[in-house]
């Protein structure tokens, strides 16, 4: 064992990594930003719906939650061009992570509709207080400071999970760390700045996700 | 005329009738205490009263109107005259105490809010709250949570308070406080349907205790009578078990 760690080759390509980092920022936001959307929609016709949207939604969320990310990722960059559907591998990657974060977000909006109180809307309806103004005083309320921990916790888990995406050529951070080791052969010291970055990366976004859960929603998260 | 009358009230829950031929007159200033085993259907006539219990059959008056259950527009007539307090108090967790009070007043009932907001402070002070604007129910104890709900249902000025085992999920030294705002509110005019296990209290506070069992009113009458002399045998026999040390 005599490795001598070198980052001087790795130190002049740190902006080049920042630079994957950016884009792996910009995966999570799309990827969790649409998910989130049919999340929600599934959620609603799974907790609302009837027999054949249940039934649909079900599917969706079964299916892409007992499957591997990867798998899903490689069909629709690898599989879809068999049938004359092209997509560059940014796109593969964002519809592949925003179709998996829309299952497993449709299973926490699931757990925090199923978390609302039947008393405190009983006692908005005895106090004379509309549907509607009892889904935008109460409800919503209860589930944006209810599911907020665990909504933050899988921004966080996007954020790395984006680095799938280079498997199929995406730079993103993981991406550009292996352009990086293979063109200087200095993996250990590429992936530890990688990992690095990662840490800072997702350090900054809990802390910015918990500043915002303790002034907006009286949620308490930690940081570290 | 009473200020509310209820006219042979029945509801199910299913098959289950929790509610048979229920009658009670409620006059106004008075205080009727309902009393009886768990399960009696206390507690479900008082939701049935606000309409959280659909009734089967019967009627049920405040002063001269009939409420209709069926319509929406009578069911929020009903319950901008009566207001029901929870025995799990039911306090809106995302607001202060300050803003679970004046809510419904502001929203509801489309009143300015300054004015609201000035009301609600003396209420809160006679509650014994004069501090707690600011807090939110889960940093209150039961007994502060359940004032702060007393609060609420005072805010919309009812006729008539409907109040639910108001001191059944409180720890023993928090009753008292609670207890001593109902005898306040009593003592002030407040007309209230009471349910409750505190016999003691129903004694001193109440014009007319009614029993209840299996859904049906065994008894009513004075606290004197119920308590010292109840007619029935099954009135009897429950004063006999609440009355044993």
């Amino acid at each position: 064992m005599d490795y001598v760690l070198q980052f001087g080759q790795v130190a002049g390509q740190v902006p080049y990594l920042l630079g994957g980092a950016v884009v792996s920022m910009e995966l999570a936001v799309i990827s969790f930003g649409l998910g989130a959307v049919i999340g929600l929609a599934c959620a609603s016709l799974q907790a609302y719906g009837g027999r054949v949207a249940r039934g649909v939604a079900g599917a969706y969320v079964g299916l892409f939650t007992n499957t591997p990310a990867f798998i899903q990722i490689y069909f629709l960059f690898n599989g879809l061009p068999e049938v004359g559907v092209l997509l560059p591998p940014f796109a593969a990657a964002a519809i592949g992570l925003t179709l998996v974060a829309g299952a497993y977000l449709a299973e926490i909006l699931r757990g925090g509709f199923a978390s609302v109180r039947r008393s405190e809307v009983e006692a908005a309806e005895v106090l004379g207080m509309s549907r509607l103004q009892t889904i935008q005083h109460v409800v919503v309320p209860h589930l944006l400071r209810t599911l907020f921990a665990p909504l933050s916790g899988f921004f966080i888990w996007m954020v790395l999970g984006s680095s799938i995406s280079a498997l199929i050529g995406v730079e993103e951070l993981t991406g550009r760390a292996i352009n990086v080791s293979s063109a200087t052969l200095r993996s250990i010291e590429v992936f530890l700045v990688a990992a690095v970055i990662y840490v800072g990366l997702t350090i900054a976004a809990t802390a910015l996700l918990a500043g915002v859960g303790r002034f907006a929603f009286r949620v308490r998260m930690k940081v570290i | 005329m009473p200020l509310l009358a209820i006219e042979g009230l029945s509801a199910c829950y299913g098959r289950l009738k929790v509610l048979q031929d229920v009658s009670i007159d409620v006059e106004k200033g008075g205080v009727v205490a309902l009393i009886g085993p768990s399960g009696s259907g206390k507690s479900t006539l008082l939701r049935a009263l606000v309409g959280l219990t659909k009734p089967t059959s019967g009627l049920v008056r405040f002063g001269d109107e009939t409420i209709r259950y069926d319509s929406a527009a009578s069911l929020r007539a009903a319950r901008r005259r009566m207001s029901i307090v929870f025995q799990q108090y039911n306090l809106f967790q995302n607001m202060t105490v300050l803003r679970n009070v004046t809510v419904a007043p502001v929203m509801v009932q489309r009143r300015a809010r300054a004015t609201v907001e000035a009301e609600a402070r003396d209420v809160l002070a006679k509650v014994g709250l004069a501090g707690k604007h600011a807090a939110y129910p889960d940093q209150l104890s039961g007994g502060q949570q359940q004032r702060v709900a007393i609060a609420r249902a005072l805010m919309l000025r009812p006729d008539l308070l409907l109040l639910d085992e108001v001191t059944a999920a409180l720890d023993p030294e928090l009753v008292g406080e609670v207890l001593d705002t109902i005898r306040t509110l009593a003592a002030g005019g407040m007309t209230m349907i009471v349910v409750s296990h505190e016999m003691g209290f129903v004694r001193e506070v109440a014009d007319t205790v009614v029993m209840m069992d299996g859904g049906k009113v065994i008894e009513a009458g004075t606290p004197a009578e119920l308590f010292d002399h109840p007619k029935t045998e099954r009135a009897g026999a429950f004063m006999a078990k609440v009355r044993r040390p």
